[in-house]
C-alpha cells in the first residue's frame, strides 16, 4: 500500500472500530477487505487495525484470522478459517494429539461460534506441529466472563477424532503465528494505553481543585508524562520488531507493550482517581482489556523471565537491529 | 522510514568503516587497561578522532563547508556507535562534538564555522558548553553571567558551573545575559569564547565517580569580539533550545552502544546464579526499547526532521535504562563493585556511580517530565 492507500485504510478502520464491535465489526472488516490488506501489507494491516481496536475498546475475530494467515496453509484463507488461540498465559498450541484423539484447550474470539469449523494446531513433539480442521459442532465453546466480559472470549474445549483433516505445518510456522499474534496484541495494548492517557489528560485539564485544573500540579503532570514515556517505549519496540521480524523481537515487543500498558494504566488510574474507579466512566474497560491482553501469549513478566533465562543459557544478548 | 539511498549509503559506510577499524585496531587501541583516568581518556579521544578524521570517517555526515564530506548524518551516528562498541572512546566525552558542532554550523558566521569546526572534528581542539550557573540549574532562563557592550567587544563577567571538560577546552559556547535580568529568556546572547582569553579561570570539580569531568568557570571582564556572537544579540535562548535536542539524539545513540557493550560484558562476567533471570530480561528489554526509540530519532534526523521536545522521552529512557543496567551490575558483581581494586573492577564501580547522574545531567528527569507534560501532552502551564 502506498501512503495514500494507508491513509484511506486507516480512516476506514478508525470509523468502523469507533462505531462497531464484535460480529458487526467482523462484517465491516470483510467489507473493508482487511484480509486482502493483510496479504498485501502485513504491517499496516496489523498495526492499524489492532491499534485502533485497542483505542476504541472494540473486539473482533481478527486475531484468530491473523493466526491462520501466519500459518500459511494452502486453501485456508484468513477470511473463512479461524485458528484457535493458545490458552491464557502460554504460547503452546491449544491441541494435543494422544493416539487417535485430539484434545483441545484454547481460546477464541466470539466469532468462532458462527463458523462451521475451526483450525486447531497441535504439537506432535520436537517442536513439530500439525493443523487439524475440526467441526465447531464437535467442540465445546464456553463463554468466558472473567475480568473483561465485553471481550466476548470463548474457551474452546474438545476431545475429538484426531485422524481427520490434518496438514503438517512447516517448522517454525506456529512460532511465526505466535510472533504475529504478539505484535497484534502489542499494538492493541498500545491503543488501549493511548486511550487511557487521553481519558486521564482530559480529566486533568477539566477537573478543578484548589481553584485550578489538577493538570497544573506537578505530581499529576509527572504521572501523565510517565504514562506517555511508557506508550512511546512500547511503540518504539513494536516498530523495531517489524523491521526485524522473528519470535524473539516480537515477544520482547509484546512484553514491553504489556508491561508499559500496565504502567500507563496505573498512572492514569491515579490521575482519574474516584471517577475512574466507577463504571460511570469508561476507564475501567481499558484496565480490564489491558489485563487480558497482557496475559495472551504470555504475561509481560513471564516473557521477560523467559528472555532472561535464554540470555543466561546462550551467554549472549538478543541480536541488535542495526542502525 | 528512511529513503533507500541513505540506508544503502549507511551500509557501505558501515562495512568499510568496520574493515578499517579491524585493520587499524592496534593503532586505535588505548594504552591503558580499564577506564583509565580522565587525562588518559582525553588523550585517547584525541588520538582516535585524529586517526578517524584523517582517514575521512570523522568527516562523513558533516557539511562540506565545515570540512565535512556531506552525506547522511547516520554515518556520524554509526561512527560513534562503532567506536563505543569497541571501547575505543568514552561515549560521553566523544559525544560533545555531536552537541557543539551542529550549534556552530547553524549559528556561527559561516567563515568562523569553517575555520573552527574542523579542529573540533579532528580532535585538535576540545570545546565546552557554558550554560549552567550556580543559581541557574534547571531554570536556564534565569542565568546571570553578564556581557556588556564596549569598544573592544563584549566584556563578560560571571560564573558557570558543571561545564564539562572546561579544563581541557580551547573554546566555549557561552550563554550570557545581555538584556535586563527581568528580560528572562529574551535577554540572553550566545558567544563563542577562546578559553585562553585573559580573565578566565577554571576549577575542576571532584565527582563521586572519580573523574573530574566538569568544572567551575570564572569569567572576570573577559573580552569577546562581536564577530564571535552566535546568532542574534538577544537570540541566545533559540541557540540553547536548538542545542538541547542534540544532547538527546546522537549522543544517546552512542550511549546505547555503550550500555549494550556493558550488559554483554556483565552476562560474561557474572558468576553462575548471580543474575536474576527476570530482572535480566526486564533490563534487556528496557535497554532495547531505549535503543529502538533512539534509532528512530536518528532516522528522523537523517530525514531532515527538526528535533524538539519529543527527545525528552529519549532522555528519560536513557536514564531509566542506564540506571537499571548498573543496578543489575551492582547486584551481580557486588564484590567487584564494592571491594575490587583491579582496573576492571574500578571501571565497573566508576560507571555504576556515574549512572546515578543519568537522571540529573542534561536536564533532570523532572525537567524532562515537565517538558513532556507541557509540550507533548498539552497540559498547559504548571502554575
Amino acid at each position: 500500500m502506498d501512503a495514500d492507500d494507508i491513509d484511506m485504510f486507516e480512516r476506514g478502520l478508525r470509523d468502523v472500530t469507533g462505531r462497531t464491535t464484535g460480529a458487526a465489526l467482523d462484517a465491516e472488516l470483510d467489507e473493508l477487505g482487511w484480509d486482502d490488506a493483510l496479504d498485501d501489507d502485513e504491517q499496516s494491516a496489523v498495526s492499524l487495525l489492532f491499534g485502533l481496536q485497542g483505542r476504541a475498546g472494540a473486539t473482533s475475530s481478527a486475531l484468530s484470522r491473523l493466526m491462520t494467515h501466519a500459518l500459511g496453509l494452502p486453501g485456508s484463507s484468513a477470511e473463512d478459517v479461524m485458528t484457535v488461540l493458545p490458552a491464557i498465559g502460554v504460547t503452546t498450541p491449544p491441541g494435543t494429539l494422544d493416539g487417535d484423539r485430539l484434545r483441545v484447550d484454547g481460546l477464541s474470539p466470539a466469532g468462532l461460534a458462527d463458523q462451521a469449523s475451526a483450525l486447531v494446531v497441535a504439537s506432535v513433539g520436537h517442536g513439530a506441529t500439525t493443523a487439524c480442521r475440526v467441526a465447531t459442532a464437535d467442540l465445546e465453546l464456553r463463554p468466558v466472563v472473567g475480568v473483561d466480559p465485553d471481550l466476548g472470549l470463548l474457551r474452546v474445549i474438545g476431545d475429538v477424532d484426531g485422524t481427520g483433516r490434518r496438514v503438517d505445518l512447516p517448522t517454525g510456522a506456529w512460532d511465526a503465528g505466535i510472533a504475529l499474534g504478539c505484535l497484534a496484541t502489542g499494538h492493541e495494548l498500545v491503543g488501549a494505553s493511548r486511550a487511557m492517557l487521553d481519558l486521564a489528560c482530559d480529566h486533568a485539564r477539566e477537573r478543578i481543585q484548589f481553584d485550578r485544573p489538577i493538570a497544573s500540579f506537578q505530581a499529576v503532570r509527572h504521572r501523565l508524562a510517565e504514562a506517555l514515556v511508557a506508550v512511546a517505549m512500547a511503540e518504539a519496540m513494536l516498530d523495531a520488531a517489524w523491521l526485524d521480524p522473528g519470535p524473539v523481537s516480537a515477544a520482547m515487543a509484546k512484553s514491553v507493550a504489556g508491561h508499559q500498558a500496565r504502567t500507563a494504566s496505573r498512572h492514569c488510574q491515579q490521575v482519574l482517581a474516584g471517577i475512574g474507579f466507577t463504571v460511570e466512566h469508561p476507564f475501567h474497560r481499558y484496565v480490564r482489556r489491558t489485563l487480558v491482553l497482557d496475559s495472551l501469549f504470555g504475561t509481560s513478566a513471564s516473557l521477560a523471565t523467559r528472555l532472561g533465562n535464554s540470555i543466561i543459557d546462550e551467554g549472549r544478548l538478543p541480536p541488535l537491529l542495526p542502525l | 522510514m528512511n529513503d533507500r539511498g541513505a540506508v544503502g549509503e549507511l551500509d557501505r559506510f558501515r562495512r568499510s568503516l568496520d574493515d578499517w577499524l579491524d585493520a587499524e585496531a592496534t593503532a586505535l587501541a588505548p594504552t591503558f587497561v580499564g577506564a583509565g583516568d580522565l587525562d588518559q581518556q582525553m588523550t585517547q579521544l584525541g588520538k582516535v578522532k585524529q586517526l578517524c578524521f584523517d582517514a575521512g570517517w570523522m568527516r562523513a555526515g558533516w557539511p562540506e563547508r565545515v570540512g565535512g564530506l556531506g552525506g547522511t548524518t547516520l554515518a556520524r551516528a554509526y561512527l560513534g556507535e562503532a567506536l563505543t562498541a569497541r571501547d575505543l572512546v568514552e561515549p560521553g566525552l566523544y559525544s560533545m562534538t555531536e552537541v557543539l558542532a551542529p550549534t556552530m554550523i547553524d549559528y556561527a558566521d559561516p567563515d568562523l564555522a569553517a575555520a573552527m569546526v574542523p579542529a573540533l572534528l579532528r580532535g585538535d581542539e576540545t570545546w565546552c558548553q557554558g550554560f549552567s550557573e550556580p543559581n541557574t540549574g534547571s531554570n536556564l532562563a534565569a542565568l546571570a553571567c553578564r556581557a556588556e557592550r564596549s569598544e573592544s567587544g563584549w566584556r563578560v563577567t560571571g560564573q558557570k558551573v558543571w561545564t564539562s571538560l572546561a579544563q581541557y577546552a580551547d573554546r566555549c559556547v557561552l550563554l550570557t545575559r545581555t538584556g535586563s535580568v527581568e528580560s528572562a529568556h529574551r535577554g540572553i546572547t550566545a558567544l563563542f569564547v577562546d578559553m585562553d582569553s585573559p580573565g578566565i579561570t577554571v576549577r575542576p570539580i571532584g565527582t563521586m565517580h572519580g573523574s573530574p569531568e566538569f568544572s567551575e568557570l570564572f569569567l572576570d571582564d573577559v573580552v569577546v569580539p562581536y564577530s564571535r556572537t552566535l546568532g542574534e544579540e538577544g537570540g541566545g535562548w533559540a541557540v540553547a533550545m536548538d542545542l538541547l535536542p542534540y544532547e538527546r539524539s546522537t549522543s544517546l545513540w552512542h550511549r546505547a552502544a555503550f550500555l549494550h557493550r556493558r550488559l554483554t560484558e556483565l552476562v560474561d562476567a557474572a558468576p553462575p546464579g548471580a543474575l536474576d533471570p527476570s530482572r535480566l530480561g526486564e533490563v534487556t528489554q528496557l535497554l532495547y526499547a531505549f535503543r529502538a526509540r533512539s534509532r528512530a530519532t536518528q532516522h528522523r534526523m537523517a530525514d531532515g526532521d527538526r528535533l524538539g521536545p519529543e527527545t525528552s522521552i529519549d532522555k528519560v529512557l536513557l536514564a531509566t535504562a542506564e540506571q537499571a543496567v548498573f543496578d543489575l551490575v551492582a547486584d551481580a558483581l557486588a564484590p567487584e563493585v564494592t571491594v575490587g581494586d583491579d582496573p576492571v573492577s574500578a571501571r565497573w564501580r566508576s560507571e555504576y556511580l556515574y549512572s546515578r547522574a543519568a537522571s540529573i545531567y542534561g536536564g533532570s528527569a523532572e525537567i524532562q517530565r515537565n517538558i513532556i507534560a507541557r509540550r507533548l501532552l498539552d497540559l498547559g502551564h504548571d502554575r
